[in-house]
């Protein structure tokens, strides 16, 4: 199983209704395919960097869930193929998640075993500044 | 910005290498040791998504700034590339901007 992140433009003049509907049409696509959705952000109305099949605004929606490869072939096909969606990006992320996990970990580790050193580094810290004058003169 | 202050002229068109150049030239300013702000600030998820994050490393046309200029490490530089040219792809950011 993998994790995917979808992204998707909705077209800005497309009802909230039938957009609504078309986002629980794709959930069940994953659904059914024994795949699970994890999360789906709509992210509303936003500006387009650029010009779009002429739309300069478009409605995100992210969809990130959990699957096999297969799934995603569907899902693109179903996205390239409605009326509604003007552009969408697939990420696999699982990789990238389990990397962040790792490295957070590690941090966490680290900060865990620093404390030590941070309490004795200011018993020595006041040393040399006693030291100073006495080279002074 | 502050990297480029002090520099003479049309210097600031010519890549020196890095911070080698500061010592070996005879006329001498102060440089500001660049430092990767991914680093600096602990930042490991450079994401596609980040668009306030992103369009501070994207130029007015719409280029990616350069690791010379921004000071970006090159493990960082290459995710960021990367997380800039997705952000594109989905309109985010722009391949090119009319400026």
């Amino acid at each position: 199983m993998r994790v995917y992140e979808e992204l998707f433009i909705i077209k800005p003049d497309a009802p909230e209704e039938e957009a609504d509907q078309f986002i629980e049409q794709m959930r069940s696509v994953v659904t059914t395919s024994g795949g699970t959705v994890d999360k789906v952000d709509k992210w509303g109305k936003r500006r387009l960097a650029y010009r779009v099949d002429k739309y300069r605004e478009g409605a995100y929606v992210l969809v990130q869930f959990t699957s096999g490869p297969d799934v995603v072939k569907e899902f693109e096909r179903r996205l390239r193929v409605s009326d509604l969606v003007i552009k969408f990006l697939t990420v696999r992320i699982d990789q990238t998640l389990k990397r962040l996990d790792k490295r957070k970990k590690n941090r966490e580790k680290r900060a865990h075993r620093k404390p030590a050193p941070v309490a004795a580094a200011p018993a020595q810290l006041p040393g040399p500044p006693v030291g100073e004058p006495a080279a002074a003169e | 910005m502050a990297e480029m202050k002090g520099r003479p002229g049309s210097a600031g068109q010519r890549p020196t290498g890095g911070d080698k150049a500061v010592a070996t030239q005879k006329k001498q300013y102060f440089r500001r040791k660049k430092v990767c702000r991914f680093c600096v600030e602990r930042i490991d998820d450079i994401n596609y998504k980040d668009v306030k994050m992103l369009s501070s490393f994207v130029a007015e046309r719409g280029k990616i700034v350069p690791r010379r200029i921004s000071g970006v490490c090159a493990p960082h530089q290459r995710r960021l590339s990367d997380a800039i040219k997705k952000a594109r792809n989905i309109a985010l950011l722009p391949f090119a901007a009319s400026a």
